[in-house]
């Protein structure tokens, strides 16, 4: 811990040697992929440039230099800013004594809870705003789990958690 | 993680006036605002269109007059003011801003865009840009009097040396108005990009926001171009500079080069969008699926792309080479190719359908005449050799008002009437929506039409007087004008009405099933202020017999 500490990477304060019963990291729905945004910046890139051959090499071209690398680099900036808003995960784990969830921000911050997974409540509700709204009770809190999967995810991470509590309790 | 709060399922905010409308970051209310703006902004362009029918109504100069003495400053300021108006300040705000705020992200199934407060900036420099442009109209310009009497092209030599500061403020409006566009088409991107609903491949996004993605593409790559062009000129103009100045070394031509780089892929940027909203109400109304739905996709990306390569058809005349010349009209040719791919996928559409003829299908197929009307006037100009004659006559003027504004404005009326129950949660009457169409469609082409004929028989443009010879059309030109601009007003009343009296719609899907179902039609009218912050499921929108 102390070497991850020394390294700058964020300590694992649950870090265990047995392996989790359950271990799960949910993230933010993201529909454009790292190889999706080159395409999209790549071919930015390309339309930008068809402009300013013809004028390369003359003083029109630095008039319209600023304004084209200006468009580029705030598409890049966007792009960037977007993914790295999504950059969002909640790792929950399970084992026969212990349940744990870290929510990482995509300011770095964490957030973390953990409670005896003998005396949680796992509850999945339906609000007039949020359909299948999931939250874990217990060391005198309520959290929310997964506000940012679509229903059916957490109908699906609801059954999955709910059968390991099961198992781990029989 | 956030501690769970079941008050907060059912919580809603409900932020004042002033706050709602002022200091918006959603986007439903910043695509209304869009919309009403460049509503206003459109009845000025429009009233200044008036004036001009009125002025070239009979032969001879009857209203604008200086002193006793015809004045042909006014007029060139009225031209200058309707193209910089409906170009940078109606068309795109209501098509790309408006609709595109609203409905794109409801499509693909976002919370809201991806920047909501560079969302907002967008918006207010719209606004700022669109002072400047009606200010440049007032302020002092050239030859002793107000305003700016260029063009909208902003051509030098003229541009670099009318005096007045009427024409700074038109460069400084498209400027703004160009700043508000590309961060708006990046906030598009973003967000088309990356926060599209689970399952929601980029072949199965609904041919709206496809639209809307193509054109914030464009305006990516051809706005830039412009701002460098305009800036040029602004330093031409004010700092001695000689970009475009040939006792500097300076080209004049080469202004021309840049602008019309910018300005023949704004021409699809003010229709595409309408392409997009044309695809869903001909499919409502036809009950069926979109014909052809791939095709259709890179139709618009082929379109997009080969704007942006057959500019100098615009300036066949300034002395290129005819290799240059027979490149520009084959490519330019080319166009049509995919252009006809949409045409006749809509009329696919259409074929064996059970046709309903609401309002917003009337316009859809108001919009395919016209388009069509002017696309093929748009070939016939494409050739270098009758560009010769027709060149700066009425059959150009007839030919762009087909294809961009009477195409894209019927787009526009389109939209409103197909979607106006789902943003107001009322209906407007279908008698007056009916009324409205027929209204404008007998006058705009009755317009536009003769302005062939005045175009063949040899009437040049952005003159205010003409000979005896042209006068028939041109009567007859302005008697459709004044029907077209009572239509105008009349829809004011139309949607005045509608959101005071108007029906109330509380089916989400109020025109019924959709054959290519969207997900806003499974949201309340009008949709809450936040939609999906829970993520839609395919269910919800995917339908396999669409595509």
């Amino acid at each position: 811990m102390a070497a991850a500490a020394r390294r700058g990477e964020a300590i694992d304060p649950y870090a265990r040697a047995d392996r989790p019963a359950l271990s799960v990291t949910l993230r933010p729905n993201c529909s454009l992929t790292r190889g999706g945004a080159g395409w999209v910046l790549g071919l930015a890139a390309a339309g930008l440039a068809v402009p300013l051959l013809p004028v390369a090499g003359t003083a029109v071209a630095w008039g319209m230099l600023p304004f084209l690398a200006g468009a580029l680099l705030l598409l890049y900036w966007a792009l960037r800013r977007n993914v790295l808003d999504g950059r969002l995960t909640e790792e929950l784990r399970l084992w026969p004594d212990l349940i744990t969830v870290v929510r990482r921000e995509a300011s770095g911050a964490e957030r973390r809870w953990h409670a005896n997974p003998f005396w949680v409540r796992l509850r999945l509700l339906d609000g007039e705003r949020v359909e299948k709204y999931l939250t874990l009770e217990g060391n005198g809190r309520e959290i929310e789990l997964g506000a940012f999967l679509s229903p059916g995810e957490r109908q699906s991470l609801h059954d999955d958690l709910a059968a390991a509590l099961a198992r781990l309790r029989t | 993680m956030a501690d769970a709060t079941h008050a907060h399922v059912d919580h809603h905010d409900h932020p004042g006036f002033f706050t709602r409308w002022f200091m918006s970051t959603n986007h439903k209310d910043i695509g209304i605002l869009y919309i009403v703006t460049a509503a206003f902004l459109g009845l000025v362009a429009v009233a200044f269109s008036m004036y001009m029918r009125l002025e070239l109504m009979h032969p001879g100069v009857q209203y604008m007059v200086v002193d006793g003495e015809p004045n042909g400053h006014i007029w060139n300021v009225l031209i200058t003011g309707h193209g910089v108006l409906m170009m940078f300040f109606v068309v795109i705000p209501a098509l790309f801003g408006g609709f595109g705020n609203y409905f794109m992200p409801l499509m693909i199934g976002a919370p809201d865009m991806a920047f909501p407060r560079l969302n907002n900036l967008s918006y207010w420099l719209f606004v700022a840009g669109s002072t400047l442009a009606i200010l440049s109209v007032l302020a002092p310009g050239g030859d002793g009097l107000s305003g700016t009497g260029v063009g909208w092209v902003l051509y030098a030599p003229l541009s670099t040396t009318e005096s007045g500061m009427s024409m700074d403020l038109a460069i400084f409006a498209v400027h703004l108005s160009g700043a508000s566009s590309i961060l708006g088409a990046i906030n598009m991107i973003t967000t088309f990009m990356n926060m599209r609903a689970p399952g929601m491949t980029l072949h199965k996004v609904p041919l709206f926001a496809w639209s809307i993605m193509v054109t914030a593409f464009m305006i990516l790559l051809a706005l830039p171009v412009l701002a460098g062009a305009i800036t040029m000129l602004l330093t031409d103009r004010n700092f001695g500079t000689t970009f475009f100045d040939p006792s500097g070394g300076g080209d004049p031509v080469l202004y021309q080069h840049i602008l019309w780089f910018f300005g023949h892929p704004e021409v699809y940027i003010v229709i595409v969008p309408g392409f997009g909203i044309v695809s869903h109400v001909i499919s409502t109304f036809s009950r069926k699926p979109i014909f052809g739905y791939l095709p259709m996709v890179y139709a618009m990306i082929a379109i997009g792309a080969i704007g942006f390569v057959v500019w100098a058809h615009h300036m066949y005349t300034v002395g290129m080479s005819l290799t240059q010349q027979s490149y520009f009209m084959l490519a330019t040719m080319v166009i049509a190719v995919p252009t006809g791919v949409k045409i006749f996928s809509w009329i696919a559409t259409m074929w064996g359908g059970s046709i309903e003829f609401k309002t917003p299908m009337l316009w859809a197929m108001g919009f395919l005449f016209l388009f069509t009307v002017g696309g093929v006037t748009g070939v016939v100009l494409s050739q270098a050799a009758i560009d010769r004659t027709y060149h700066d006559t009425y059959y150009v003027v007839a030919h762009f008002h087909y294809v961009m504004s009477l195409g894209a404005v019927f787009c526009i009326f389109a939209g409103v009437y197909y979607w106006i129950g789902k943003m107001t949660g009322r209906q407007y009457p279908e008698w007056a929506g009916k009324l409205h169409f027929w209204m404008m469609f007998v006058g705009a082409n009755v317009t536009f039409f003769p302005q062939h004929f005045l175009g063949r028989q040899g009437m040049p443009r952005r003159y205010l007087d003409y000979p005896e010879q042209f006068a028939l059309w041109n009567e007859v030109s302005s008697y459709g004008a004044f029907l077209s601009g009572a239509s105008f007003l009349f829809f004011f009343w139309i949607v005045f009405y509608t959101v005071r009296y108007g029906q109330r719609v509380t089916e989400p899907a109020y025109w019924g099933p959709q054959p290519d179902p969207t997900l806003e039609w499974t949201l309340p009218n009008p949709p809450p202020a936040h939609t999906f912050e829970t993520l839609p499921t395919p269910d919800m929108w995917d339908h396999p017999a669409g595509h």
